[in-house]
């Protein structure tokens, strides 16, 4: 399934360009972890949080390709730290929510009745709160900071995988492998994570993919609200410290990081298409 | 006592000060008098002395009514003269008793509420009723405190008005004796010397009984006074106008522009009016705008004559060494800049093991090492650079242009050599914390999360990182904050005070240890030195004793380092050039009375720039 599906991806032009738009983002959020786990290793401040007020504003130029910002640090480099921050963001909260979903969506499929009606009940009370006033007020309760984006993310948006999961599972349970595995009398986890799970993993995949960004966006804009990330360089920030300068003419800040952001959140979403193309059995041929 | 958020602080001064200077300017009034408009965003509440009390009622109370006392116009450093009462009080040798003698003529405008509707004269009682109906609880009066503990038995007053039936305004009060029509006694419980500013407040305006009687609830929308305006129509939120009370001419009541000052104001040309009666300007009208943007084209049309800076703008409007640009200054513009009297500072908190007191002397030392190396590293420079240089430097607990303001400048001013060796000192080398091997930690709690703010404290980690210590930071939401101070848990943090009246002892009080937090004392420091000093002053007269004591406590608090001393913020604001006699004032009630209004300035500046449309960043 897996070389077929590469295959067929491989055929997508957008598709590959987009993989490697990925993974340049991979490579500089790696980078930036390393920097900053090196800084806090050695116990030094890392040159992206210095500033120079002489430098303050700067165009792009050779130096600063980027430009500088208000306080005259470098924008590529602090873009890049917030590479790093926007892909903690995707990926934890990615775990968070994904099992959450998954597991929710297994059990309420496979045993149906009153386990689907608990489960059904549980996420449409999830999904009826707004989730933006759920993140703020998880955000307040554990404090400002990475955490409570990580959580308040995490815990409101695994309701989505959690249908889709759901619905793909009570397609499989009447499929003949179930019946077989019934017929053999494996027990219900096992069928359920042994066999159904396998079986739609590209589901999560593909899910995994699209709301990546959404995540990153969340992140984005929580912390352009200011409660977001407290003192990382992050995307949002950026743009809320760069947003009162840009009708004096100083773009570079906010163009950048806007066209990061917008680089991202495009590639992500593209590659999901295309991998949900790729990995759906039904046009395996 | 005003605790301010330091971002707020921006629209603030900026408010204060529009409505401070309070002069904008139309065109010339139909009839030919002069007419003035201004514009202020924030709404006037009301217009009665005893309950209004945000900055934009104050200023258009104070139009209409007057009290005792009033502040030097030109006189700084801030100085208190007569208004309604003849002379300055006789103050008794226990400093408990101030006798007041009123000014003889003064009468209250025409209002249908007097008799035949013509204004009775002005006496004693009218300040005895005032005063007491700031103490009413049933008036839900904001200037309470002034009062409170401090006359003698204004409290069984105020708890009297708490029962349910109508207040009894003859109930005598011991501490304020009428002793005959014009004359006013005031007794203290304990010396008072603050009290003559507290008497330049709205809360000390003279208020006649019979309007409060006729009017009821309505009495805000009825102004009734003595002073130079009255109002002519108030229609809320939108628009106020105030005429010449014309009661004035017709008593034959003359007050007069001061006759002196000193030779800098004189080359500015504000003694032009010396001695001349006032008020000069006959009629004013002050819109409400909302819009910041609305209020700064209308001010760049000639249609409003003064106008604040808004923080957008002002890249644009003023270039870097803080002069206008160029079409601006091409069109008579100017530029009106002073230090106003605040303390931006941040604190340690008294409480915290490392950078408090400790029990342990030595420990002791070491903390004060630590603040003192703080104190030194923090670079004024750099903040002034980052917020445009619109600050001030201050060097002590006490701002200018107060009496005890340190001279000399401090001796932790910013200076990384010394920080490193102090901290060495501390017990910290390069900021390495010797129990952990790690740089020290330092936690920082803010007010607010605006942008400003982050990239301020974001300077200041990078001030403090040049001697290796980390700040980090924490930006809770103001009610988290107070919240955070009052519970005493924050280690570092930065606030700002704002002087009420112009006396040292407002900004001392903030180290006096029984003000600690919940009080104003939100370092809860404490200096037993201090305490002594500050129970010495409170009750001392101005004299040149007391600025050398208010001198001898700032020294002794720069030494211990509660506080690092950020700045004084510089209040900045824009007039045209037919205002005249402008003088920026910090307490600018009762000051429209002295500007003018040059008609052939105005009137050329609208013939030649009238029609020429300038862009919001003030350029052709």
């Amino acid at each position: 399934m897996w070389g077929d599906a590469w295959r067929r991806l491989r055929k997508n032009r957008v598709a590959m360009l987009c993989l490697a738009l990925v993974a340049l983002f991979t490579l500089m959020a790696v980078y930036g972890e390393l920097v900053y786990r090196y800084h806090d290793f050695k116990d030094i401040t890392p040159s992206y949080q210095k500033t120079h007020l002489d430098l303050a504003f700067q165009p792009p130029s050779s130096k600063h390709w980027m430009g500088t910002d208000g306080l005259g640090r470098d924008v590529m480099s602090r873009l890049v730290q917030g590479v790093t921050i926007a892909y903690k963001v995707g990926i934890i909260t990615s775990l968070i929510a994904i099992p959450i979903g998954v597991f929710f969506g297994c059990i309420a499929g496979f045993f149906g009745g009153k386990v689907d009606d608990f489960v059904v009940w549980l996420y449409s009370t999830f999904a009826s709160m707004p989730g933006l006033l759920f993140i703020l007020a998880i955000a307040m309760v554990v404090g400002k900071g990475l955490l409570g984006i990580y959580l308040g993310i995490g815990l409101t948006t695994w309701v989505g995988i959690c249908r889709l999961v759901r619905g793909e599972v009570i397609k499989h349970k009447s499929q003949t492998y179930v019946q077989a595995a019934q017929a053999l009398g494996l027990g219900s986890g096992r069928i359920i994570f042994k066999h159904i799970l396998p079986n739609i993993s590209h589901v999560i995949i593909v899910t995994f993919t699209l709301r990546f960004p959404a995540a990153v966006g969340t992140e984005v804009f929580l912390s352009f609200l200011g409660i977001g990330v407290q003192d990382q360089p992050s995307w949002g920030l950026m743009i809320n410290s760069a947003r009162m300068r840009l009708w004096q003419g100083m773009w570079w800040e906010m163009t950048f990081v806007t066209l990061a952001v917008f680089l991202l959140v495009l590639a992500f979403n593209l590659l999901g298409d295309a991998l949900r193309d790729a990995l759906d059995p039904r046009l395996n041929d | 006592m005003l605790r301010l958020l330091p971002a707020a602080f921006a629209v603030f001064v900026g408010s204060l000060f529009v409505s401070g200077c309070g002069n904008g300017d139309l065109t010339a009034g139909h009839d030919g008098s002069e007419l003035v408009s201004f514009s202020s965003t924030t709404r006037i509440r009301g217009l009665d002395p005893a309950t209004s009390g945000e900055v934009s009622s104050s200023v258009a109370i104070s139009r209409i009514y007057e009290g005792l006392l009033q502040y030097d116009y030109l006189a700084r450093p801030y100085k208190v003269i007569p208004a309604l009462a003849e002379s300055m009080p006789e103050v008794s040798e226990d400093g408990l008793t101030y006798t007041f003698k009123l000014r003889k003529g003064i009468f209250f405008q025409d209002d249908p509420c007097f008799p035949d509707g013509k204004g009775r004269e002005l006496t004693a009682r009218d300040f005895e009723y005032s005063i007491k109906r700031v103490a009413d609880v049933k008036n839900i009066s904001s200037g309470f405190w002034a009062y409170n503990g401090r006359i003698k038995g204004i409290d069984v007053f105020h708890d009297q008005s708490k029962l349910p039936e109508p207040t009894d305004y003859d109930m005598p009060v011991e501490g304020l004796k009428v002793v005959d029509s014009h004359t006013l006694q005031i007794k203290l419980t304990e010396p008072y010397p603050q009290l003559l500013y507290v008497l330049t407040m709205h809360y000390a305006y003279a208020v006649p009984r019979e309007a409060v009687e006729l009017y009821g609830k309505k009495f805000t929308n009825h102004p009734v006074g003595t002073g130079p305006y009255r109002l002519v129509e108030w229609r809320r939120n939108s628009r106020i106008e105030f005429e010449r009370n014309p009661k004035w001419a017709e008593t034959g009541r003359v007050e007069t522009y001061p006759a002196s000052g000193t030779p800098e104001q004189e080359a500015a040309g504000l003694l032009k009016d010396a001695g001349k009666s006032i008020p000069f300007i006959d009629r004013l009208v002050q819109f409400v705008v909302d819009d910041t943007s609305t209020s700064w084209m209308m001010f760049l049309a000639g249609q409003l004559d003064s106008s604040a800076i808004s923080p957008d703008n002002w890249d644009a409007v003023i270039t870097p060494d803080k002069s206008l640009n160029d079409s601006l200054e091409k069109r008579g513009i100017e530029l009106i800049s002073s230090p106003y009297t605040a303390v931006f500072y941040m604190g340690f908190n008294w409480d915290d093991p490392q950078v408090g007191a400790s029990d342990d002397p030595e420990q002791d030392m070491r903390n004060r090492k630590l603040r003192q190396a703080l104190s030194c590293a923090y670079e004024f420079a750099q903040m002034n650079q980052f917020m445009n240089n619109r600050l001030y430097p201050i060097d002590g607990p006490i701002p200018t242009p107060l009496a005890g303001v340190l001279e000399e400048p401090s001796p932790y001013r910013f200076n990384l050599e010394k920080a490193k060796q102090l901290l060495i000192e501390a017990g910290y080398p390069e900021g390495i914390d010797s129990k952990t091997g790690r740089r020290l930690e330092l936690n920082m709690e803010l007010g607010s999360a605006d942008s400003n703010t982050r990239q301020s404290m974001e300077l200041m980690a990078n001030m403090f990182q040049k001697i290796g210590i980390v700040l980090k930071t924490n930006y809770n939401t103001w009610p988290a904050f107070i919240e955070k101070m009052n519970r005493r848990q924050a280690q570092l943090f930065r606030l700002a005070w704002v002087a009420d009246y112009p006396d040292a002892e407002n900004f001392l009080a903030l180290f006096y240890s029984q003000n600690a937090s919940p009080g104003p004392n939100h370092s809860n420091y404490r200096n037993p030195e201090i305490d002594r000093l500050y129970e010495k002053v409170r009750v001392m007269p101005d004299s040149p004793e007391r600025t050398a004591i208010y001198e001898e406590m700032a020294k002794i608090i720069v030494e211990d380092a509660p506080w690092v001393f950020m700045y004084q913020p510089m209040s900045f604001s824009l007039k045209h050039s037919w205002i005249e006699n402008y003088i920026p004032h910090d307490y600018p009630y009762g000051m429209g009375k002295y500007r003018r209004v040059n008609r052939e300035v105005r009137s050329e500046w609208n013939a030649s720039y009238g029609d020429k449309k300038m862009k919001m960043s003030g350029g052709e």
